[in-house]
């Protein structure tokens, strides 16, 4: 089953890509991809390749941390694009492109999951913080996060995390990486796993709770 | 939330706090329970660290064999299509 690609011009202009640059260096890139377009949308094959050049990047990243496998991040972003090709001619860029093949990447790897899901095991997230019957916070909390967020990541913490990551139930893992890394709004998150907004904040804050607890105890090992 | 704010009643309300999507006079309560609680608002620095900490940790990139392969593959796909 294939899944369905998102109408372009149901597409918030707000989805950008994260491009890890400024807003002018997104501006001008925009400007570019719509060149580009006229030009695929044209039947221009070399200006299609230009913008698979430009996003590839940014969409298998997203694939390979929803799939965690690069094989099967490369074939969904084969995928998503060769989907986005087929759909330029309805493409009226009210969103970026680039928004626009994130969501069909999204869709494609979710409709992946989803076949794999009869071979997961799923469990509730572990990491909630624990209370006293008057409902004080009874852990030991340590403030780790200047430390973490100024200092370059070291492979022990990375590994935590990845392992961390893994762990999750898929639901949860889905929400945390697409609200929390790749950057989609609630209502974006919603139109691609089909879920309830009250649904995805609630797996939001237990898979965080559970990454925050999992990079806790990174800290407290090193520390102890 | 009731009157008096417990760590639990605050933490619980942690995903729209750090939205800034709690009405005024809830996020006031919040503010003014992690300002006498040293245990929560560390535990709030950390809650909110969590994302970018692992945005870094996951940072991922394309393969350059993986790139050639995706390149051939639309290439091949488009040029099929539009011999068709």
């Amino acid at each position: 089953m294939v899944p369905s690609v998102p109408t372009p011009a149901a597409l918030p202009k707000a989805l950008d890509a994260p491009t890890g640059s400024g807003d002018g260096a997104r501006a001008v890139t925009t400007v570019e991809d719509s060149v580009l377009l006229v030009r695929a949308q044209a039947g221009d094959v070399s200006a299609f390749e230009q913008l698979v050049e430009r996003h590839q990047q940014k969409v298998f990243a997203m694939a390979s941390r929803m799939l965690r496998s690069d094989d099967d991040a490369a074939e969904v972003v084969q995928e998503a694009f060769l989907a986005a090709y087929r759909k330029l001619p309805e493409f009226r860029g009210e969103s970026a492109f680039g928004s626009w093949v994130y969501r069909i990447t999204a869709n494609f790897a979710l409709m992946r999951l989803r076949h794999r899901k009869v071979s997961l095991t799923v469990e509730e997230p572990d990491g909630a913080p624990n209370f006293n019957e008057r409902g004080s916070l009874i852990d030991d909390v340590a403030d780790w996060s200047r430390d973490a967020e100024e200092q370059t990541l070291d492979a022990e913490l990375r590994k935590a995390i990845d392992g961390a990551t893994a762990k999750l139930p898929e639901d949860h893992r889905q929400v945390f990486l697409l609200r929390d890394v790749e950057g989609l709004s609630y209502e974006e998150i919603a139109q691609v796993t089909g879920d309830s907004l009250a649904a995805i904040k609630s797996r939001l804050h237990r898979a965080r709770l559970a990454m925050r607890a999992a990079i806790d105890q990174f800290y407290a090992e090193r520390a102890g | 939330m009731s009157e008096s704010s417990t760590c639990q009643s605050c933490l619980a309300l942690l995903v729209d706090y750090v939205d800034g999507q709690l009405p005024d006079d809830v996020r006031a309560k919040l503010e003014s329970h992690f300002h006498d609680c040293q245990p929560c608002e560390d535990f709030l620095a950390t809650y909110r660290a969590t994302a970018s900490v692992c945005r870094k940790a996951l940072e991922r990139t394309i393969p350059e064999s993986v790139a050639a392969k995706l390149h051939a593959f639309i290439r091949d796909e488009l040029c099929n299509k539009s011999k068709a």
